[in-house]
Order: C-alpha cells, then structure tokens, then sequence
C-alpha cells in the first residue's frame, strides 16, 4: 500500500512541473490572477476599455515617476505644453498654441485659452509657471533620482540642491505675462529642450489640486513612498480622462473628462489592470477579459492573429547593444572591443530572435532620428578578422566577463538570455574566454552596470523623446561608469551638439559624433527592435507610437 | 569463550551479512516494479555516462541559421528526431546532455545529504542524552518547512550556481537521514545482541560503530534511493525557477522546461521532452527504493 502511495506522490509531483510549465507560471513578481472580476458589460460604447499594464503604476504623477507603465496612465489624465503627434515623434502644440526663442535660451510659450483642470480651476499662465516653480523647488526625497528622474534629466538640479553630488539647474525661471503667455529661461541654449518638455513628466497639474492633496513623499530605504495624496488619490490634469479611483493590486479606473478643451475621449471608463506575466496577458486577451496590452511576444503574433486579434506593429525608438567597461582589461584595449564586434554575428540573431521589420544597428540610435549616419565604420560579422585583431592586439587567451540580467524583458531584448547564448558562443568561436555573469535585472544587473562593475554587459534604451541627445548624449556626454572611459573629443562634440540650434548645424555634428563614437567602439549595438501591440477584435482608432504615447481617446469599439 | 570469540559469535547472530541481502535480491527479482525500475536507471546511468558520445550532436552553441524568426521552432525530421529548440539546437541531444547533469545533482546532493545526516544521526543515537535532544528538536526545525522552499530558501541565500543547488538539496535531506539513522540506533541499541555484547562488556564505543551502526543503515541505504529521486525533481524545480547555474547553454530538464513553456501552443514537444525524462528518471529510482524497502522488511518476509 505504501509504495504505491509513494509512486503516485512522484507522478504527482512531475505532472506538477508539467502543469506549472502549461500554466506559464515561473514569471517575474507576482501573476495576478485573470478571471477574477469581469468589466461591466453593457454593450457598445458603454462598455469599459480595459487595457492590462504589465505592472502597476508607481504613482500617477508624472513629475514623481519615470517608468513606463506609471506614464501610460498618466499621459491619458494629463497634458504638457508641448505634445507629440499620435502615431510619431513630431513635436505639436498641446497646452501652447505656439513657443519662439531667439536665443535658445529664453523661450517663449503662448498658452491655449479656455482649459480647465478636472477640478474645475483654470489652467493660465500662472499655473502653468507653478508647475515649472514647483519642479525646480523639490526639496528633500523629491530630489532623489527614483523620484524626479526626468526633471534632473533634462533641467540638471534644483533651486536648492541638498546633495553635493547633483549638478547645477540649467533652469532659471518662469516668468507670466498676462493670462496666456510665459517666458521660460534657461542657463544655456538648449535645443532638445522643447522635444523633451513633450515628456508626460512635464505635465501641467492642477495647483489648487496639489495645495488641497499634498505631494508629500519619503524614501523608504531606496524606494519612495508616496504620501501626499495627489500622486494616489486625486491626481488632477487637463486631460481628456480624469481620474477616479485606483484599487490597489487590482486596477486604476479613469472616466472620460465632460469638460475637455480637445476632442473628447470616444470610450466613457477607461481601466487600466495589472498582470505582470506575459502569458496570462495574451490569456486574458484571448478570453475577452482585456482590450489590449503592450509588448506581445514576437512568437505569440501569429498565434494571436491567427485567432482573429489585432496586432499592430511599432516601429519603437529604441537600440539594443552590448557596453563595454574600458576600466576592465583588456576591454581597453581597441583592438578587443573591435574583434567583439566583429566576433558577433548580429545578422544572424536578429533575423532568429527579432520579429521581422527590426533592424541590425549600426549606431547608438535608430535611423528614425536626424543625426544618424549612414557612414559610420560598421563591424560586419567576421570570425577571421576577429582571431586576426585578437592575434595583433597582443593579449594572450583574452578572457571577458559577459554579463545576462534575468527576470526582465526588455523591447530591445525579448529574451535576454536566449542573446546571451548567441553571444557567447561567437565570442568563443572567436578564441575569446567568456566567464558568465547573471543577476537580476533589478537591482543587482543595473547597479552592476550603473557603477562599472560588469566588464561586457548587454543592455539597451528606449526613446523618452526622439532626439539624438536621448541616445548618445545620455549615453557618452561625460564620463559614465558603465562605459568607464574619457574621450574629450566626444564629450566636446555632444556638448556642442546640444547646444547647437541650427538645426542642421546640429545634424551634421550629431553626424560626426556618431562617426567618432563608432570608431571608438566603447560598445556594440546590435537591434533596433519593433514591438507589438495586442488589441481585441472590435477595438478601432488604436494609434501606435513610437514613443508609447499611446492616446486612449481616440479608441472607439466598432 | 574468551571476549572475541564472543563478539565473533554475536556478529554471525545479527546475521547482517549476505543473507538479508541475497534474500532481498531473490525477492526483487520477482518483483515486476523492482525490474521496471532498476531498467530504468540503467537507462538513466547509461544515457547520463556515455552522453557525449550518445548524443548525435553537440547541441551546447545555438545555431541560429536554423530559426527562420521568432516562433518558428523546427519539429522533428529524420535528422532531429525530435526537432529543435528555440536556439536551433538537436533537442534530443540535450536531453541526453542534461540525463548526466540531472544525475550529477542528484548524486553529490544525495552525499551532501546523506553524510550529513550520517553524522548527525550516529552522534545523536550513540550519544545520547542533551546531544541527542538538542539535534533532533534542530532536525524537527528542518522538517517543519516544506522542502523545496527550504531549498530556495538556500540557494537564493547562496547564490547562483550549481554548487548551490546540491548544497541545498543536501542539506533540505540532512534531517531526514538523521531522523531515520537515530530511530534505528536506538531500536538495534536494545536489540538482543547489542545487550550481550554490552553485559559481556565490550566497550560502548565498540558496540555503537561495530554493531549498532551497520545493522541501522538497511534503511538509510533504501532511503537514499528514494531521495536519488526527490533530489531530481527537486534540481530540476530549482532549476525550473532560475536557481540553477548560471550558463544557460548547458542543457538541464528543469531549465528546459521553464524555457520552452512559452512555446507550449506552437512547440509541445520542447516541454514533453524535459517533462517525461524528469518523470522517469525519478520513477524508477522510486520504484526501486519502494520495492526495495518492500524486499528488506520483514514485515513482509513471507
């Protein structure tokens, strides 16, 4: 009797592993579980839009978050002074008719008239010179990177900077001249200015709002915490969606804003749900529970199509490649990095695990944005040139650290590890050593990366907005630890690009940065990936973007 | 009779020689769930040896001249009988390349697990007293949580890598084999020829590590043919949830598992495969022990 008790626990226990693996557990973070609750059905354009994040919204103020299922949300509630066209990265007008600068340093906005907040209060001039004020005066954790990214970002410091360690604000102030007009000045001329207010960071909030909330927040060791009710409770904006409430764990509903200034949302409630693993996403796309989810598998397209699902494509602004530390030897040795460059066979990865329409890069930025250069040297694959440059660069048997962060998906890296294998094996059949690091992408992989402490990493960005500046002035502007390298003539040529307001005095010096850069080869880009958009059958007007500005208004169910 | 040849007389008394033994053997003979099982491991022994030269190919570099894009994963072909991964690697060869990585966990984590018990078992039921209390209340601690999280528990606090996984296996097992080796000494301790040989006044020393000790590792011995199985099922768990080593290009069932799951609607066969060698890898040592465990009690002697 006993064994076969015995036996049946075996059998169980393996049937387990195989229903697990059916089930699509194993995933990051915890799966929330779809099924649970249905969205009210009542037909037509009355029932809810419900899109699935696949994680839930840190806080929904924009000022305070800098990750992208935070912004999402956000950018449904709340609106800039700048915009960018659905469907592109085209700079547009949104809450300014229209800005002018004669110097690149002080600039000029002219506010449209007649836009109200949620709460009813007026958006002019004035407020809009409160958000800029109130950004500029963070105090305490408001300052922590966690909290204001963007602002540090793009503006440098703040009024008072309570860490030595922060840079000086390039933001000097904001002056109102009547009821629709502001002057915003800067330290210095910048000309990714206007493109990176167009960030949902910067939008306008209503004052009255903040004042009667709060925006308290405290670090909880690295994390903040959100204790000011506005980012939670009530945030307000001038959006075409307004907020009403967010059940924590489970679901954030907005509903369409009577009140606003634009085009109104076509779908009256709007629920954005959390379900962090991506089968249970598709699943729940599949069952009817959802309308809607970003980052579809490239395996998953055909299966969803195939069952009559939309799947639209985004040709996304984003660069996946390899870093190189050239504080670890013999990663500074040039001769190195260009025999892992030429030691990879990109084409062949891209073409297996990239879906069609991506590209194999050639630069630290895709060819969507002014500043690209068809003419920089590329590494093609070539396994001999690489044992040549390996043989000349005089390091014996080079051994390389290659770094794979696990638990994470990224849109320039669908399945880290399934790159890390690809990569390993060319760099051996190369003649490199390759020792295998892993950690979790977050925190160990990126504090890892972030303090130079992996040697060859793979790694990669996603636009905030589409300029050169977002990819190679953040990545090689000054000194970075993940790089580990000092090339003056580099910075200098960044430096004197983003300055530059001529806009093709500034094309052309992005142009020869991109040159430099690639010559130089402090690491080897290899994807500008395209990503997928799921949408339920009857769902119509869904605009992807570039930028996953995705609008929520224009959605209407046919 | 002067002492040893008395001890000598005792010893052919406890008849722990190879008559228990051939006994149970004629009894596993008969026993159709002792011969599935035992063919099973030779199965299992054979493919995890001599996977270099079974498997038809090396399988460890992806080979991605065979993957058209993503979601197209080749089946199987007269070459690949059955198809590829993901990577455009032989799938068979990987199983075949992880039987030996399966038994290499399963095998050193079972030591880990069984010295230690070993130890910790004999100190405690030749001990005695405060010792004695003081390791069992720690081995009941150790059974109170549930294995595998036990498990985790370890490995994440070790950190990735193999050596961390059989080191949590093992100790996950510490207290099941103390447990065990204890509740025999102290059985055998009272047993008729430990009495005489203790009133013909062999040391004590003598009689718990030249008695007492062989004649409680019968089950000890059964026990760690059943726990050859739950330590693969356990590997291939850790593994199953990232806690295994951290090259991913050696081929191991857990891990297959886990990877391929997302390809279960267009490609079963690269979770079957995995799925079925980790089944039957662990039956058969199962159904080894369970028979003999059958075979070595004499509850069942007929």
């Amino acid at each position: 009797m006993e064994a076969r008790k015995r036996l049946s626990a075996v059998a169980v226990g393996g049937a387990m592993l195989l229903a697990v693996a059916a089930c699509g557990g194993g995933g990051t973070g915890t799966s929330s579980t779809p099924g649970a609750t249905q969205p009210p059905a009542a037909g037509g354009s009355d029932k809810a839009f419900v899109w699935a994040l696949s994680a839930e919204p840190k806080a929904l103020d924009g000022a305070y978050v800098s990750d992208g299922e935070s912004l999402r949300v956000i950018r449904q509630m709340f609106e800039g002074l700048v915009g960018t066209k659905p469907g592109s990265t085209e700079v547009v007008p949104a809450l300014a008719t229209k800005w002018e600068s004669t110097d690149g340093t002080n600039w000029t906005f002219t506010l449209k008239q007649g836009v109200k907040f949620h709460d009813g209060t007026d958006f002019n001039a004035e407020a809009a010179c409160w958000n800029f004020e109130r950004w500029y005066n963070f105090k305490g954790a408001q300052q922590n990177p966690a909290v204001s990214y963007y602002w540090y970002t793009v503006f440098g410091g703040y009024a008072k900077n309570e860490d030595a360690s922060l840079a000086p604000s390039s933001y000097k102030g904001c002056k109102a001249e009547g009821t629709d007009k502001i002057t915003i000045s800067l330290a210095a001329p910048s000309a990714s200015f206007i493109a990176a207010l167009s960030l949902p960071s910067f939008s306008m909030v209503s004052p009255a709002a903040i004042q009667k909330s709060g925006d308290a927040v405290e670090m909880k060791g690295d994390a903040p915490e959100f204790t000011g009710k506005f980012a939670t409770e009530a945030p307000v904006g001038t959006g075409p969606y307004k907020f009403v409430s967010w059940q924590r764990g489970d679901r954030v509903t907005l509903q369409a804003f009577d009140g606003y200034h634009g085009e109104k949302a076509k779908i009256k409630d709007l629920i954005f749900r959390a379900i962090s693993d991506a089968p249970a996403r598709r699943q729940a796309l599949e069952s009817g529970e959802i309308d809607g989810f970003d980052q579809v598998e490239p395996a998953d397209v055909d299966t969803l199509k195939g069952a009559g699902f939309q799947v639209q494509e985004r040709s996304a602004l984003n660069v996946g490649y390899i870093g190189f530390n050239q504080k670890m030897a013999p990663l500074d040795n040039p001769k190195i990095r260009q025999a892992i460059a030429y030691a990879i066979n990109r084409e062949a990865l891209v073409q297996a695990k990239y879906p069609a329409g991506s590209r194999v890069a050639t630069q630290f930025m895709p060819p969507e944005l002014t500043g690209y250069n068809e003419g920089v040297t590329t590494y093609g694959y070539d396994v001999n040139k690489a044992k040549q440059l390996i043989a000349e660069s005089g390091v014996a048997n080079p051994t390389i650290e290659l770094w794979y962060p696990t638990g994470v998906t990224r849109p320039y890296m669908p399945d880290p590890k399934a790159n890390f294998e690809a990569f390993k094996a060319d760099l051996e059949a190369a003649g490199f050593k390759v020792t295998v690091k892993s950690a979790r992408w977050t925190p160990e992989y990126l504090d890892a990366v972030d303090n130079g402490k992996a040697m060859v990493y793979m790694i990669g960005w996603n636009a905030d907005f589409a300029d050169a500046d977002n990819f190679v002035g953040t990545f090689f502007q000054q000194f970075n630890k993940r790089f580990g390298f000092e090339n003056k003539e580099i910075f200098d040529k960044l430096n004197a690009a983003e300055q530059e307001t001529d806009a093709a005095k500034r094309t052309t010096l992005y142009q020869e940065a991109n040159k430099l850069i690639m010559d130089f080869l402090p690491g080897l880009p290899y994807v500008h990936n395209k990503s997928f958009v799921g949408l339920g059958k009857d769902v119509q007007g869904f605009l992807t973007d570039p930028l996953s500005n995705e609008n929520f208004s224009l959605v209407s169910r046919g | 009779m002067s002492l040893g040849a008395a001890e000598a007389a005792i010893t052919v008394a406890e008849d722990h020689g190879g008559g228990v033994w051939r006994e149970a053997f004629k009894r596993l003979s008969r026993n159709p769930a002792a011969i599935i099982g035992a063919v099973l491991i030779a199965l299992f022994l054979f493919v995890a040896i001599f996977a270099d030269w079974l498997a038809p190919y090396t399988a460890l570099a992806p080979d991605l001249k065979q993957i058209k894009g993503p979601g197209h994963i080749p089946g199987p072909t007269a070459e690949h009988w059955l198809g590829l991964d993901d990577q455009g690697r032989d799938l068979l060869s990987r199983i075949i390349l992880g039987a030996r990585q399966s038994l290499l966990v399963g095998v050193v984590s079972l030591l880990f697990g069984m010295i230690g018990g070993i130890i910790l078992g004999l100190l405690a039921g030749g001990l005695g007293g405060w010792f004695d209390t003081g390791v069992m209340r720690l081995v009941d601690m150790m059974l109170a949580v549930p294995g595998l999280l036990f498990a985790i528990g370890i490995a994440a606090m070790l950190g990735e890598g193999l050596l961390a996984v059989m080191i949590a296996i093992g100790v996950v097992n510490v207290p099941v084999f103390a447990r065990l080796l204890r509740g025999q000494m102290l059985a055998q301790r009272e047993a008729d020829y430990a009495m005489a040989a203790k009133s013909l006044g062999v040391k004590r020393r003598r009689v718990i590590l030249g008695h007492v000790f062989p004649n409680s590792l019968t089950p000890v011995i059964v026990q760690g043919t059943l726990t050859l199985a739950t330590a693969i099922i356990e590997a291939a768990g850790l593994a199953f949830l990232g806690l295994s080593g951290a090259d991913p290009s050696i081929p191991e069932w857990g891990r297959m598992l886990a990877e391929s799951q997302r390809h279960l609607a267009i490609a079963p066969q690269l979770v079957i495969a995995p799925g079925l060698a980790i089944v039957l890898a662990a039956l058969g040592f199962t159904l080894l022990g369970e028979s003999l465990r059958e075979a070595l009690d004499p509850k069942y002697r007929r």
